[in-house]
């Protein structure tokens, strides 16, 4: 690649001790996540209100805290505090994916190539955990384990295109040529996820409901558990990618390693 | 209960496996993703480990030429 000296210097003495306090930053970033999922799963069980479901039978009511309450209350909502967070965060690093993949195909640096890669990885890990939780809300809720609707549909052509991805990279054995093909699969792959998330609103017919709206108003005891939920999945994914790229790093220092025997022995 | 209520409530005890579940479930997808790396990581660091050595114990090889290589000297 262009930068090969570029690459060679990273690899250098700087990049290990700054390598060390990424991975510290990466380990806090992963703790402090798990905290505030932790907190986010606590509050949405114990304290989030239930929201409204069908309306109770022969047009009954009861009287609830002083409020009239004529449904049935949503328990399975509650998936929403960390299903959401979980497919924002796996929406965020597929356009981080494609980013980066702009940023390789502008400048040629490997490192550029490397991150995209990684957060298509981790991207990819979100999109599953996204799919099972989903999963389990669509059977309970609508009684079916997949249903053909618009944002499932295209969520999970997302899943496959992230998947193509990696298949499209151990397919082309040429480093450059791979880098290549990769960053421009990523950038088309990535359209599809602005796809799905507007998708509810593009087609009104999906009875998949439009989440993030100006006009929500959740109530703090709803809000302070969904925030909570975005904010640690976005340290958790942020620390995997961190610790990954330390991952990589180490790969790096293997093949250098190698080379510098290879040398000893010639 | 009162069955008004009871209806009221009737898909706490059916949803909460699944809101458990859920979230259970992420965490262990998410999970295995680390053990993955941590296994990945420990291999890794074998590999750089085994290599330092074997270019430690080279280059003081190299350093004493005098000595006699005992790499494939057959054991009399």
């Amino acid at each position: 690649m262009a930068n090969e000296s570029a690459n060679e210097r990273e690899a250098g003495g700087g990049r290990r001790w700054s390598s060390g306090r990424w991975t510290t930053v990466a380990i806090v970033a992963v703790v402090l996540g798990c905290a505030l999922t932790t907190l986010d799963f606590l509050w949405a069980f114990l304290r989030a209100p239930m929201v409204s479901g069908a309306n109770l039978s022969d047009g009954q009511a009861a009287i609830i805290n002083g409020t009239v309450v004529s449904t049935r209350l949503l328990f399975s909502q509650k998936i929403f505090y960390f299903h959401v967070p979980v497919a924002i965060v796996s929406f965020c690093f597929i356009i981080a994916a494609a980013v980066y993949a702009v940023m390789f195909l502008a400048r040629r640096r490997e490192s550029y190539d490397l991150r995209s890669r990684l957060c298509m990885l981790v991207g990819l890990v979100f999109i599953v955990a996204t799919m099972i939780s989903g999963d389990l809300w669509t059977r309970h809720d609508w009684g079916v384990w997949w249903v053909w609707e618009p944002r499932l549909t295209t969520y999970f052509i997302l899943m496959l295109l992230v998947i193509a991805y990696f298949i499209l990279r151990a397919a082309v054995e040429d480093p450059e040529t791979q880098a290549r093909f990769a960053a421009v699969f990523a950038i088309v792959a990535a359209i599809d996820a602005p796809i799905s998330f507007f998708i509810t609103r593009l087609v009104p017919s999906s009875i998949h409901p439009v989440v993030i709206r100006t006009d929500s108003g959740l109530p703090p005891d709803m809000l302070v558990p969904f925030l909570a939920g975005i904010f640690g999945m976005a340290l958790v994914g942020f620390g995997f990618f961190r610790l990954r790229l330390t991952l990589e790093e180490q790969a790096m220092e293997v093949e250098s390693l190698k080379r510098s025997y290879e040398e000893l022995l010639d | 209960m009162d069955p008004v209520l009871e209806e009221v409530y009737s898909t706490v005890l059916s949803g909460a496996p699944y809101v458990i579940g859920a979230y259970a479930l992420i965490w262990v997808v998410l999970m295995v993703f680390v053990i993955m790396m941590l296994n990945r990581s420990r291999k890794t660091q074998k590999d750089i480990d085994a290599l330092r050595e074997s270019i430690e114990r080279r280059k003081e090889r190299t350093s004493r030429p005098d000595d006699v290589p005992t790499e494939g000297r057959s054991e009399d």
